[in-house]
Parts: structure tokens; sequence; C-alpha cells
């Protein structure tokens, strides 16, 4: 029922995106003033602080990863997956890219003022193995092992060659002190009230508010600007979309309806932006007699209006679609154009007639589309009932599939038994997300590896639609196996042609970071042109990053 | 909290003989026809009636009234009233007015259905444990308690938290059995009382059988009770019904009041300056609850002369003893 | 006695009836605990991870139901309610323990205040009846019972809250103050405390008005008041000491009925006004399917109950030698 928040709590795949470097190790204007101004962050999390801050928690590891833990590298989604060095100076693959070497970064400390080394690596990697409830990107379904060697470097093999599980290895894998884990009991329950890490921040917590205090050990000179970053606790929207409106707040990852008269239209300097990561999709079971006819599934995609569907039931925040399956702008730079071009995917509810009518089928007496043994388009689509705007959403999506003589009825289940039934397979249409990552590969893998589907009635990770083919998987595996950008937009576009032409699933509109930010007092915002990092506040590691670059305006 | 108007009746329904000793053998007509006419001359009752029959109204005739889809989102969002929009628009460009008027049909739905199915099940489970006694009794009585202690609305989340999807039937379903306890304990105790008198006993005598007995001679004895435990219900379901579909449950793309109130929530009407859109659907619940409120008041002064409106008159400080007579005749 | 007696098994059995509820509903209904971690951490779970966590959190595991129940029953015994989903991984005793005064508060004072002031206008109503305050109150109220708690709170925070400014209308307290034994911090509970207070009251006093102005008028009608009357006591008196005095009795079994619904009642009145008391936890557990909190809370609620019907039943057999001779 609360606004749609997983956003929020999408910590793990989405990796982090670590960008910025010249953030990272520049030290503006060298004054030794140190960090200085106070910085609100307004991120309503419908509760309580409970004050644990295990970042192998997914419950609260958004608040802490980043700014108190750091991962290895930082990947940034909004550069097109652009890699910075962070505990690690570099890394290099070989051995047929299955094994990559990672270099540890030397005068670093824990904020416990003790030294941090390789060795803590290797036994945050270990820690993992140990215990597979941290282990929450399966990093260690493609490795074999995680070693030091000399004194600064970490070697880790893999089982095959698994390149795009760099970002989770590297970006989203916080590294803890061995000197403090060790002693622990219980990881898994651990609940880490003072967390020791080798980030920007050292945080301090009541319920009503974190605190997040600069860090006197921490290793880029110069930084944190900024010398303390508040974060109340918010039980509902509205005060927290207050704060932001009148300037309390300076940052924010909120939801706001009507975000331009109830907050920009407050002050010139409020500022918002809502950057597109992955998409909302209608999954089609491909399994079903009618909709395995591709002429159907071609009908549904040209009967959409996108942008309707946007404007009315994401309130215009999150833009729409396109059937190549990139997100568009932020991996523009991957979208063959002229491939999507060819196939002309635009709102064309004539178009969807045409094709419908050209496969033999014919409209009943109430309008809608009968196939040539006499089967009716009448399908049930799978809905989250608690995602509010994805139930507007779909109001829209069905009048505009009703107009072209499909008919959908939507079945509005409630979480679990959502979770159920889509993993299941047991729906006919349904509507629904992937959580995507630093480039389309992650999406596409979700969506059309074979690896990640399940006959119907059993479990399906992401492939939902059940879509299987071997050329595809080839592909997918080609890309795994290679570091070359050219051979990676190759076969993206590959890819992109897979989802033109055959249609597993219909992007409708692209998923948002939610992101405003007050310019008054402060500098140092991601935008879209120096999209550093993701901003939104609960994206890991990226608000680390954003802890960084943000500073008082002098 | 509408349940205290049963308790009312049977209280004093019981402590008076005279109001429900319907001579040899009860006659569920007769009661029938001296409810209606205690209603027309009843101006609680006739209000709440005439409230209740424009819903009613509204429910089976929707389309004669507001011309609107009422789930279509095709209008500017956010407006306010105006002639066009009697009540303005959604956020998501839908006419509330129209939202407004076909909601009714589903909320009357649940309100009356559930109203019904839950009064049978009380006629039921109350009748045979206060008749039937013994084992029977124990055991009807004590599941009819427990239910009753339980809070119901927590029960009711509970409940429905564990569904997959929560449709009207669904809702329906949850409501009767949480709903029924009152009026049941309501009715066992009515029966208690009822079961030792002279007719019924006559009634044995003659070698009648139970279910006879049961049917022709108590039933109808207990009409005004029976009509109070539903209107009860109904109030006390409408409410639950509302407060559920509130919190997301029961398919938020329906169309009810209920719904309605959960979209303005989502979207923080109050504090976006949609008012309407939240306080429409929720007068309506209210007026509709006030309907059955009204003529189950009424009900309880009509079938309880002692409880008849004392008309105000000068003579208030006459002999309370005269007073009384009065009283007694005017009812 | 003996009514005491009946009334504390009955006690017991319902307290075992509803423990037993709270442990079969789970696992009678469809759907899967397990899958709302899963859901839960959409995706980002990978399986291994998942039968970790679940069994961190002692779900979905493969014993027989018998030995599962024997299992639950020692964990109520020993305050063991598991850890909750939602605040993982802090544990429910713990959550419960931040929010429950808010609702005892809130609910035990606006219980006790709609009895009084309820009682009271009823017995004020009964006596003079055909007069202003029995004409106009009893109708009104009554008619509010009818009205959703929740509408009448969104009702008092637009009028009171957003337009006017007189009351806070979110959570408990200022997040900023921290939760200690401060008169200013009680102040600041309480100034938060009274719109939702008022949307309980006006809407459950109507019950009270009712119940206590029938009793009364039939009370009124007994020999023995017409007796106190025809001797020329004095009529306050004998509407206190005598008609009020009987008539009250069958209205505090009552009282612990109508419990039932004040508490019904506010858990939709907490989540509107973001009060985080017990109500609004439950509301949190059902939105984020987190079963451990839901069933801690449904079970605290219905124990909480329970408690007050037998105390209230204590007080009835201490106050009403009627009862103490048992049927």
């Amino acid at each position: 029922m609360r606004r749609l928040k997983s956003f929020g709590v999408l910590i793990g795949t989405v990796g982090l995106l670590a960008g910025a470097a010249a953030c990272g190790t520049s030290t503006s204007g060298g004054s030794s003033s140190g960090p200085s101004g106070v910085l609100t962050l307004s991120d309503e999390s419908g509760a309580l602080w409970t004050c644990g801050f295990n970042p192998f928690n997914p419950n609260v590891s958004y608040l802490d990863f980043g700014p108190v833990y750091e991962p290895l590298m930082f990947v940034d989604t909004l550069q097109n997956g652009k890699i910075s060095p962070w505990l690690a100076t570099s890394y290099a693959w070989s051995n047929g890219n299955k094994t990559v070497t990672f270099t540890i970064r030397s005068g670093v400390k824990w904020s416990d003022g003790k030294p941090f080394s390789a060795a803590d690596v290797v036994y945050t990697f270990n820690l993992l193995k140990k215990y597979p409830a941290l282990d929450l990107n399966a990093v260690w379904s493609v490795l074999s092992s995680v070693t030091q060697k000399g004194s600064d470097q970490v070697v880790m093999n893999f089982k095959t060659a698994a390149v795009p599980y760099f970002y989770y290895i590297a970006d989203q894998v916080p590294i803890v002190p061995e000197h403090i884990w060790s002693a622990i009991k219980n990881p898994v329950t651990y609940n880490d009230a003072d967390p020791i890490g080798t980030g920007a921040y050292t945080v301090k917590c009541k319920p009503e508010q974190i605190t997040f205090m600069a860090n006197k050990h921490y290793w880029q000179p110069g930084e944190p600007k900024l010398a303390e970053v508040l974060e109340p606790a918010f039980t509902s929207n509205d005060p927290a979309n207050t704060e932001l409106a009148t300037g309390q707040a300076q940052w924010g990852a909120q939801y706001i309806p009507d975000i331009k008269t109830f907050y920009s239209a407050k002050s010139s300097s409020n500022h918002y932006w809502f950057p597109p990561i992955a998409n909302v999709s209608i999954f089609i079971n491909l399994k079903n007699s009618i909709l395995s006819n591709v002429a159907v599934r071609e009908a549904m995609a040209y009967a959409i209006d996108r942008t309707n569907v946007s404007n009315v039931g994401e309130s215009g925040y999150e833009p729409a679609s396109n059937q190549t399956g990139i997100v568009t702008p932020t991996f523009s730079a991957w979208e063959d154009t002229s491939e999507a071009a060819q196939y002309n995917y635009s709102y064309d509810p004539t178009k969807a007639e045409q094709i419908l009518t050209a496969a033999g089928f014919k409209k009943n007496s109430s309008g809608i589309f009968v196939s040539p043994s006499g089967k009716p388009l009448s399908f049930s689509i799978l809905n989250n009932g608690g995602y509010s705007d994805w139930v507007a959403s779909m109001q829209v999506i069905q009048t505009d599939l009703k107009a072209v003589g499909i008919q959908v009825t939507p079945d509005n289940l409630s979480g679990t038994s959502y979770d159920d039934a889509l993993l299941d397979g047991n729906y006919q249409l349904a509507y629904g997300d992937e959580t995507g990552g630093p480039t389309p590969y992650y999406e596409m893998r979700q969506w059309l590896y074979s690896a990640n589907t399940a006959p119907i009635g059993q479990q399906a990770s992401s492939n939902f639609e059940r879509y299987s083919n071997p050329a595809t998987d080839k592909l997918i595996n080609e890309y795994g196996q290679t570091t070359s950008t050219a051979m990676q937009h190759s076969i993206v576009d590959q890819l992109e042609e897979v989802i033109l032409k055959d249609v597993p699933v219909i992007p409708v509109t692209e998923e948002v970071d939610w992101y405003q930010y007050s310019t008054s007092s402060f500098t140092g915002w991601a935008t879209p042109s120096d999209a550093y990092a993701q901003p939104a506040a609960y994206q890991t590691p990226d608000l680390g990053i954003m802890m960084l670059h943000i500073a008082p305006k002098k | 909290m509408a349940m205290i108007f049963e308790a009312a009746a049977a209280q004093t329904a019981g402590q008076l003989p005279g109001a429900t000793e319907p001579g040899s053998g009860g006659n569920a007509g007769q009661a029938i026809g001296r409810m209606w006419k205690a209603i027309r001359s009843n101006g609680k009752a006739l209000t709440g009636s005439v409230l209740l029959a424009l819903f009613v109204l509204l429910a089976l005739f929707p389309w004669a009234i507001a011309k609107d889809n009422p789930s279509a989102e095709i209008y500017k969002p956010t407006l306010g009233p105006s002639t066009a929009h009697l009540f303005g628009t959604t956020s998501y460009g839908q006419d509330i007015f129209a939202q407004a008027v076909w909601g009714t049909r589903e909320t009357l739905i649940i309100a009356v259905v559930s109203g019904v199915l839950s009064t049978i099940l009380s006629v039921i489970m109350g009748l045979a444990a206060g008749y039937l006694g013994g084992a029977w009794d124990s055991v009807l009585n004590f599941i009819t308690d427990v239910l009753l202690v339980v809070p119901t609305f927590p029960l009711l989340i509970i409940i429905v938290a564990y569904l997959p999807k929560v449709g009207v039937p669904g809702l329906i379903a949850v409501l009767v059995i949480t709903g029924y306890s009152y009026g049941a304990r309501q009715l066992r105790a009515q029966t208690l009382s009822v079961r030792s008198r002279d007719y019924l006993e006559a009634a044995r005598v003659r070698g009648e059988r139970r279910f006879y007995v049961i049917m022709v001679e108590i039933i109808p004895s207990m009409t005004s009770l029976i009509v109070a435990t539903f209107l009860g219900t109904a109030v006390y379901n409408v409410l639950a019904a509302a407060g559920l579909q509130f919190l997301g449950f029961g398919d938020p793309s329906s169309v009810s009041w209920g719904t309605m109130l959960y979209w303005a929530e989502n979207n923080e009407a109050l504090q976006t300056g949609q008012y309407l859109w939240a306080i429409v659907p929720g007068a309506l619940i209210a007026l509709l609850g006030a309907a059955f409120v009204l003529i189950n008041y009424a009900f309880d002064e009509i079938s309880n002369p002692a409880l008849a409106r004392v008309p105000i008159t000068r003579t208030r400080q006459l002999n309370p003893i005269l007073r009384r007579l009065g009283a007694n005749r005017s009812g | 006695m003996r009514y005491l007696l009946r009334r504390a098994v009955f006690f017991v059995l319902t307290l075992w009836a509803c423990i037993t509820l709270n442990f079969l509903l789970p696992r009678l209904m469809p759907g899967n605990p397990a899958i709302a971690l899963l859901a839960k951490f959409h995706g980002r779970l990978n399986p291994a991870a998942l039968k970790a966590i679940e069994i961190a959190l002692g779900v979905n595991v493969h014993q027989s139901l018998v030995s599962q129940y024997g299992a639950y029953l020692h964990n109520l015994a020993t305050g063991n309610l598991g850890v909750s989903i939602t605040f993982f991984p802090d544990s429910v005793s713990s959550v419960i323990r931040g929010a429950i005064l808010y609702t005892l508060g809130l609910v035990g004072v606006t219980t006790i205040i709609a009895f009084i002031v309820g009682t009271l206008i009823g017995i004020i109503g009964a006596w003079r009846r055909g007069g202003w305050l029995d004409s106009l109150l009893p109708p009104i109220f009554v008619i509010f019972t009818a009205i959703p708690p929740f509408w009448v709170g969104m009702l008092l925070i637009l009028v009171f809250g957003i337009q006017l400014h007189w009351f806070p209308y979110d959570f408990a307290y200022d997040p900023t103050l921290t939760p200690s034994l401060t008169l200013p911090f009680i102040g600041n509970v309480i100034e938060h405390s009274i719109l939702p207070a008022i949307a309980l009251l006006v809407t459950s006093i109507g019950g009270w008005i009712l119940t206590m102005r029938n009793t009364m008028i039939t009370t009124l009608a007994d020999d023995y008041v017409k007796m106190a009357r025809a001797k020329g006591l004095p009529s306050r008196r004998i509407m206190l000491d005598y008609a009020a005095r009987n008539a009250i009795l069958p209205n505090l079994s009552g009282f612990a009925m109508s419990i039932g619904f004040v508490v019904s009642g506010a858990v939709l009145v907490e989540y509107v006004f973001n009060y985080n008391g017990l109500g609004y936890l439950l509301v949190q557990a059902l939105d984020s399917e987190d079963y451990p909190l839901m069933q801690a809370l449904f079970l605290l609620i219905t124990v909480a109950v329970l408690i007050a019907i037998l105390l209230a039943d204590i007080v009835t057999v201490v106050l009403d030698p009627r009862t103490r001779a048992a049927r």
C-alpha cells in the first residue's frame, strides 16, 4: 500500500555505481578547513530506525553500505558501467578471464584506527562462503577460491568465466574488518550497532535519527567535505516531503505526488531528477498455447500507449520504455536504433489489429479477437496489488488492449502470492520488473537466460516468461567470457533483436531512482550532466559516493 | 459498537414479558406488519428508511445518475469540483462523482449479503445452542464466545493477510465468520428464556417435531431481535469492509467507497488539497451506516414500549408515576 | 464464587483456543511464510542464502505438526516470540515493547473516558426522559457509532491539523525528542494523542449512552425505585444511589466486550495518524508480510482483551451480590 519503495530497498544486485574517479582522489581546494556543514537527508522508511547496521542485512544495508563500509571498486550505472578504483587500486583479468587479481590500496585504516589490508578482503569473501545467508548476490556460485597473494593482492578464481559478476564482486560486497567479525558468533543475525568500516563516515544512531559523522581516519585526503549527515526517521511520506519542500532537508529519496506543485514550486533551489534504471514489463507466459503465437505478442506491443501509461499511472515520473528493452536515456549508447526503427514498435493500434487479422484472427460479437481455432484473446494479467502505481498503470494498459480487441482482466494479488504465482509461472500475463544492473546485459540476462527459468510449477529465478533459446543462451555465455566492449555491444545488439523479434516481454515504463536536492546551501549534486553516481540515497554504495561529492557552499 | 442495539433489545425484551409474548404461536406476518406501521410513524426510522432506499436506488441504477465510467482514467487529473465533475477528479483522471455513485453497489452488496448470511448463521448457532441445550449448547456457545471476545478487526487482518487475494466473496466470507457471534449470543439468550414457555410445552406435548417448533413457533417470536441483528451486523460489516479495503485488501482495481479511500490515502489526497476525494467516500459510508442505525434505533423503541419516546410536555414535574402511565399509552 | 470459577475456566479455555488458532492459521492458509522472505528480498537473495535465513528465522522447518505445536507453546511460555522480518534482526518482543505503551495509553484512556462520560449522559438522559439531553445527545452519538473512526480521524487531521495547525497529527511524539519520563516529553505525547483519542471517543461513546440509558429506563420501572420516590427521597439521590448503581452493572460486562471494539477501531485510527502503537505495527507487519510480528501482535491484543474481560467479571462479582448467588 505504501508507495513503491522497493527501489529504496533495492540493494543487492543493482550494483553500486561508482564512477567519479575525479571525486575519489581529488582534494578540492586543498584547504585545511576540514569538513563542515550539516546535510539532512529525507528518506522515509515508514518506521523508526532499528539502529542495526549489518551490511549484509538487506533491511538496513542501504543505510551504511557506502558511507561506512566500502567495496573494492565502484561501477557507475549512469555512465554505462564505468569502473573506478576504490579499496582496490587496480584489477586485471587473466587465465582466459577466469581469474581476476585485485591490487589492494595501502594506507587505509578502519574507523577504529587499525590498519586495513588485503587480509580483510580475503576474510570478507570467505565469510560469505562460510555463511551463504550473507552471500546476497551468490558470488560463490561462480567463484572457486579467493586467496591473498603477497602483501597487497587478492586473487579470485572462477569456476567458469563470468565477467559480468565483476560488478557483484567488486561493487556489491562490503568489506568488513576481520578483527571484529571473526569474533562474532552469528554474523547473519549480528546487529552491528557500532559499525567499524573504512568509509568516510562513522555512525551514531537513535531510533528517531541516524547521524553520520566525518571519519577522521578516512583514507581520502580532504574527504568527506561534510561534517555531519542527518537522516531522521519518518513514519509517513507527508512529513518527509514537507521537510524537503521547506528546505529542512536538502537531499531527498522520496516519492512526492504532484512534485511540481508541492516541491519545485516552493523554492527555486529545489530540483529533482529521476534517472531510469530498469524496466517494468509485461511478462508473457510463453508456454500458453495462445500466447505462444508471436502475432498476439506483437499486437500487444503495438497496442499499448506507453507514454499514456507513464503519464497516468506513474504521474509522468517513469518514462515510457521501448521494445528493445534498453533503458533510455541511461543506456542510450547501447541502443541499436536502426534495428528498433526497422520494427518501429510505437503506439499503433491500427497496426496491432492488422497483425492479428493477417494471422487469421477474427473479431467476435463482443469485439474481442478470436483465434482460428475459436479461442478468444481473453487473458488474466497478474499484478502486485500492493503497488498502487502498478495497479493504476494496469488500468490504462487494460483500456489500450481492449481498444484493439484483446481483453485482459487484472488479478491483483498481495506480495507473497504475487511472487509465488510469478515465479511458478502460474499466470497468463504478468506485470513485473527485474532488478537490472549497470549495463543492459544484466536485465536481458535475467529475462532471456534459460538457466534463470524453470518448468511451470517450479520457481524460476528471473526468467518468468519461460523463454528458452539455445542461440540466445550462447550469446549470453559469450558475453560472460569477454572483456571487450566491442564484443559486448555486438552481443547486446543481437539480444535486442531477440526482444524485438520474439517479444518475450513487453517493457512498458522505466523504473527510476527517486531523487530531490536543494542547491541553496550545498553543491556537488549528481545531475544529468554529471552523473557520477546513482543519486538515490538508498542505492548502495552510490550513496557513499554522493556523500563524498556533496559539499557546503562557501 | 452497533451491537449495543441488540444487547439493548434483548435486555429489555427479555425483561418485559409482554413485549415478545406472541400469544399462542408466533406470527411473523403480524410482527412485520406491526414493525412497518411503527416505522412509518417514527421519525428516526423513517429518515433511516428513506436514506437506505436512496442508496438502494443508487446501487440498482447507477447509470441513471452518473454517466461516466468510474474507472476510466480519461480526464485531466486533480481537478476541483465543477459542473462537469461534481466532486472533481482523482490523481489518475477519474471522475470522483461517478466513483461514488457506482461504488454504492459493491458497498451495499457487501453490507446486505454479509448481513443476511451473518444473521442466518447467528440464528442457526444461537437457536441451536439455546434450544438443543446440553453438549450442543456448551460446544456451540463456546465457539461463539471465543469469536465474541477476540477483537474482530485484528482477526480480520490476520485472516486476509494469509489469503492470496481477497475479492468481494472472500470479504463477505470472513466478515460473516467473524461477525455472527454477537447476534448468536443474543438469540441464544432469548431462546433460553423462551424455551420454557407454556405454548412451546404445548407444542411438544402435541408431538410436534423439534424442527417445526423452531421454525414455526420460536423464530417468529424473535422477529424483532432477528431484524435488529441484521441491522447491527450490516453496520458492522460496512465499517469492517471499508476498513479492510482502506488498507488495500479487496482488489484495489474495483470500485467501492472503501477502495476510493485507499487510493485517496495512497495519493496523499488530504495533504495535496484533494479533500473531496477523501471526504466523499467516508461521508457516504457514514450515511449508509447512519441509515441502518436510525432504523435500528427506532426499532429499539418500537419493540420495547418502555423506551418509546415521551413527548416533551410542560407537565414534566408531574407525578412520575403518571408520567410512566402516559408513556405506556403512546408507545 | 461458582460464577467466578466458571469465568476463570472460560478464560483459560478461550486463551488456549486463541493460542491454537494463532498457531493453526498460518499453517492452514494458502501461501508460504518463506515466500514472504523471498518477496521481501525480491530477487536479491539467492536460494542458498534464503535457505540459511529461513533456518535462522525458524521458518519452514520440517517437523511434524504436533512437535511444531509443542515448540510453539514452549516458545510462548518462555517469551520467545520470534524474529521480525521487517525489523530483522530485532526480535518481535523488542519491537512490541517499543509500541505497547502508546496503545495502552490511547486505548485505555479513551475507553475509560468514553465509559464515564457515556454512562453519565445515559443516566441523566434516562432520568430526564424527553428532555433536550435525551432527545439530542443519544441519537447523535449513536449515529456517530456508524461512522468509520478512521474517517473521523482523517477529518480531524484535515481541520485541526492541516488547516488550523492546532494539534499535531503525525506519530505518537515529536521524532526529534528522545523518549524519557520527563514532563515535557509526556506532555508532547499527550498532545499527539489528542486527535486520535477524539476520533475513537466520538465513535464509541454512543454505545455506552444507549445501553446505559436503556438499562436505566428499565431499572427506573422497578418497584424499589417507585418505593424510593414514594418515600420522598431527593431526585438526585434516587438517580445515582439507587437506579444508576444497579443499572451500571450490566454495563460493566459490556465494558470488557467493548474493549474489543475499541481496539479494532484503534488499529485504523493509529494507522491514519501514524501513531506508533500496536495497531500501527500490525498494519506495518501486514504490509511487509511479517508473519512472526503479525501473529505476536494478534495474540497480544487478544490476551489483553481476555484479561480485561476477566477483570471486569471479577469486579462485577465483587460489586453485584446477585451474581454471587450463582445460577
